[in-house]
């Protein structure tokens, strides 16, 4: 409790200055075991538990592709019924990006947001375990419906399928409190990450020293503030159709159901950046690490970030070219949306520019960036593809879509999360990842990805629609699926090894030390797992690289180059370097 | 953490714990969150209007429903009592800083009053309006846009009826009164909501 502070024993020694006191009444005991993390209000512990926690549901969504790559193993397959098979599609997508990606980034911001901005938690600690909590309520509520009726509608739930005439099932319900519960956890956290970010951050970092992945955290909590609100109100007008009898999406009484698509991909286009911002952030961070020069451009990256969170608001009817809409509404969203490729290029030629000539350490997380950089490039493509609205309304609902987005989403959030993972796992553990394992889950992971969803493309040139539980053997549709199969599996190997690779590192890995990657940014600069209070002091910061600057300091007095010594004398001796009197 | 003394050189030999926080920005945590919180209200709000623009002007639909009617006048007079509910706590606040205690007490107990009374006539509106949400589209965006707005103002009267206590019971002083800024804040922003609501549902 930061309100018991006693006065330190040794301060007898000179005349001390006064320091004000409280005097603790009682002093709680610090819990430990399993109650040290339900109560937990630290940052880092709590990021432990997002991590942890969304890793759980990536494999529960993973299981549900997996069983609906099988049905669609064979033509006219009879694995699952087809309600069985909508049921699936609707918790694999739902799971995936509200339980999956989008807390996800919740939980590295957490962990490293307040280490890379030198603060010692997160502004409202107390609220942010409260996000943790309701992302866990969420998760608990949506999956309960297993034990009734699961919903059918898919992850965006179009009226009126989704109303009490069509699906009168609670599973929709489910799915309604989950958008209501992960969504008061996100608003709560973005919240949280803005204030933390403004007013937290250490002596000397400006704006334009803020690193990459806090640049795109600051910014995904913008866009989760502005658009979870209207989904939120979006689908407690569909509560009320389904039980209060109102007609908000009901066109027989005046109602509409473009009003539920409108207002869905005003959330629904700015989520899919909300998803993938930060693990550009990530990738970042990893690229200047590993090529061992500085980012390319930072100005212009972090500009980038804000302009894509500024135009993925007008974009969102892309998403609804083949609903009836005037000529120059689909030329606006055609136009806004090619609009949005052209940051998003400029951060894709500065990743490639500080890759250039750089001296490339082939580790981990670089490979699952660049990794990341070509597949994401495939999927921005095919984006731009289906932004042309006469193009997208052959392709609206077949499987290219299904690629596009699993191009954009596996291949850039997916392997970003994994790229962070293996860059961060030794700072929050104390211990390396076993590379061996790591580059082969790589290299599973990307021959089985593009195996699976590359032939969509095709599947979806052919004509096959998604979501349908079956297909006739018509064409090479037969073995295109099964291609697409095979992949999903080896796609999953892929992710099983990680999933070994961290359990076994959890014990044997090699000890990391403060500082095992020679990163540039302030979490480097402290122990491995940082202490409770994160740093003993805190340097003044004075470039975009402060780790580069502290490392120089140090090799200047004539000290061993990395501050590989415990914490106390890693974290105060360059501080005293650092000071501006004693330069030079 | 000891061993760290020695080294220390300018460090202060005698601060054990964390290093002071730094204070990056002049805003208020707390304020800045209330204002973020509020700008996600705004979004709320704007989808509900989006629901009334597509049912009133894209469903070209007629308002108010044939053979509805709307109070404007009542709703007209409870508008007047809602924002003058923002001048009293205007009132409390001002009253806090010059350190008059009568004031503040005075000031949040009748905006908490005008709050109440509020939320009663609109309960009232609602029993003898004549239509319910389930009869008509624009039925239900009426009864949306404004219990959306009524439910802000039951929270609001919550937050309000905490300061009030608390400043009954002698809370607050000049120096110290963000326990009432932060709710005072909200409570403004759902009077000008109202605003809002009412030219939108009422008078156009
Ligand atoms: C160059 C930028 C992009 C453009 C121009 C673009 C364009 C489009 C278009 C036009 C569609 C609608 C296809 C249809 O349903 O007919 C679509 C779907 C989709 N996109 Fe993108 N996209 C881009 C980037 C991204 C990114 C970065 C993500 C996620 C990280 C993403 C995720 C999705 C998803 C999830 C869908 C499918 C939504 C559904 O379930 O219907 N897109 N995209
Ligand atoms: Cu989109």
């Amino acid at each position: 409790m930061a309100t018991t502070e006693t006065p330190a024993p040794s301060s007898t020694a000179a005349a001390p200055p006064a320091l004000p006191q409280i005097v603790a009444h009682k002093v709680e005991r610090p819990n430990t075991g399993w109650t040290s993390w339900v109560t937990t209000t630290d940052h880092k512990k709590i990021g432990i538990m997002y991590l942890v926690l969304t890793f759980v549901f990536f494999i529960l969504g993973g299981v549900e592709a997996l069983l609906i790559r099988l049905q669609l193993a064979q033509a006219d397959n009879t694995l699952l019924s087809p309600q069985t098979y909508n049921e699936l599609f609707t918790m694999h997508g739902t799971t995936m990006i509200f339980l999956f990606v989008v807390p996800i980034w919740a939980g590295f911001g957490n962990y490293f947001v307040p280490l890379m901005i030198g603060a010692r938690d997160m502004a409202f600690p107390k609220l942010n375990a409260m996000s943790f909590w309701m992302l866990l309520m969420g998760g608990i509520v949506f999956y309960a419906s297993i034990f009734f009726s699961p919903p059918e509608c898919g992850w965006t739930c179009y009226s009126p399928l989704s109303s009490s005439n069509y699906l009168p099932t609670s599973g929709v319900d489910a799915w309604i409190f989950l958008i209501h519960l992960t969504g008061i956890s996100s608003l709560i956290g973005a919240i949280n990450f803005y204030a933390t970010i403004a007013n937290m951050r250490a002596p000397g970092l400006g704006w334009g020293r803020l690193p990459l992945f806090v640049w795109t955290i600051l910014t995904y909590s913008i866009l989760l503030i502005l658009a979870l609100p209207v989904i939120a109100a979006a689908v407690t007008l569909l509560l009320t159709d389904r039980h209060f009898g109102t007609h908000f999406y009901d066109p027989s009484s005046g109602g509409s159901p473009l009003l539920w698509q409108h207002l869905f991909w005003f959330f629904g286009h700015p989520e899919v950046y909300i998803m993938i911002l930060p693990g550009f952030g990530v990738v970042s961070e990893v690229l200047p690490v590993f090529a061992r020069k500085p980012i390319f451009g930072y100005k212009a990256i972090a500009a980038a970030t804000v302009v894509i969170a500024f135009l993925g608001l007008l974009v969102w009817a892309h998403h609804m070219f083949a609903t009836p809409s005037p000529t120059i509404v689909l030329v606006f969203f055609m136009m806004s949306s090619f609009l949005i490729a052209v940051p998003t290029g400029v951060k894709i030629f500065n990743w490639i520019a500080t890759l250039w000539r750089g001296t490339i350490e082939y580790k981990t997380p670089l490979l699952f960036s660049v990794g990341f950089i070509g597949t994401f490039l495939i999927g921005g493509i095919t984006g731009v593809f289906l932004a042309i609205f006469p193009v997208d309304w052959q392709l609206t609902d077949t499987y290219f879509v299904v690629a596009h987005l699993h191009y954009v989403l596996v291949g850039g959030s997916v392997f970003t999360i994994f790229a962070g993972l293996y860059y961060w796992f030794p700072k929050m553990t104390g211990r390396m990842m076993f590379e061996g394992l790591g580059k082969t889950s790589f290299w599973l992971m990307l021959v089985g990805f593009h195996t699976t969803f590359f032939v969509q493309h095709a599947i979806g040139l052919d004509g096959m629609p998604r979501r349908v539980y079956e297909y006739p053997d018509v064409g090479n549709l037969e073995l295109y699926n099964q291609i697409s199969t095979v992949g999903s599996f080896i796609l999953a190997t892929g992710i099983g090894v990680t999933v070994f690779n961290v359990y076994r590192s959890l014990k044997k890995g090699p000890i990391a030390g403060p500082d095992p990657w020679k990163g540039n940014t302030l979490e480097w600069y402290t122990q491995s797992p940082p202490p409770a209070n994160n740093f003993d002091s805190v340097p003044r910061i004075r470039s975009v690289e402060p780790m580069k600057d502290i490392r120089r300091q140090v090799a200047r007095q004539g000290e061993p180059a990395e501050p590989q010594v415990p914490i106390a004398s890693a974290s105060t001796a360059p501080e005293q370097g650092l000071q501006p009197s004693s330069g030079g | 953490m000891d061993a760290a003394v020695p080294l220390a050189g300018a460090h202060d030999t005698h601060h054990h714990g964390p290093p002071e926080a730094n204070r990056s920005s002049r805003v208020d945590p707390q304020l800045l969150g209330m204002l973020l919180f509020i700008i996600s209200e705004i979004m709320v709000f704007a989808a509900f209007f989006t629901a009334y623009f597509f049912i009133r002007i894209v469903g070209e639909n007629e308002w108010p429903a044939r053979g509805t009617e709307l109070p404007v006048l009542v709703a007209g007079v409870n508008t007047a009592i809602l924002l003058s509910s923002s001048l009293t706590l205007h009132w409390a606040q001002t009253s806090v800083k010059n350190g008059n205690r009568f004031g503040l007490k005075a000031g949040m107990f009748t905006t908490f009053l005008l709050g109440a009374t509020f939320l009663l006539v609109q309960v009232n509106e609602y029993v003898h309006i004549g239509f319910s949400p389930a009869d008509h589209a624009q039925g239900s965006v009426f009864y949306g846009l404004t219990g959306l707005h009524g439910a802000h103002v039951f929270i609001g009267l919550l937050l309000l009826g905490v300061v009030t206590v608390r400043s009954f019971r002698g809370h607050f002083s000049k120096e110290e009164h963000r326990g009432l800024e932060i709710p005072g804040i909200y409570w403004h922003f759902v009077d000008v909501m109202w605003i809002v609501v009412y030219t939108t549902i009422y008078i156009i």
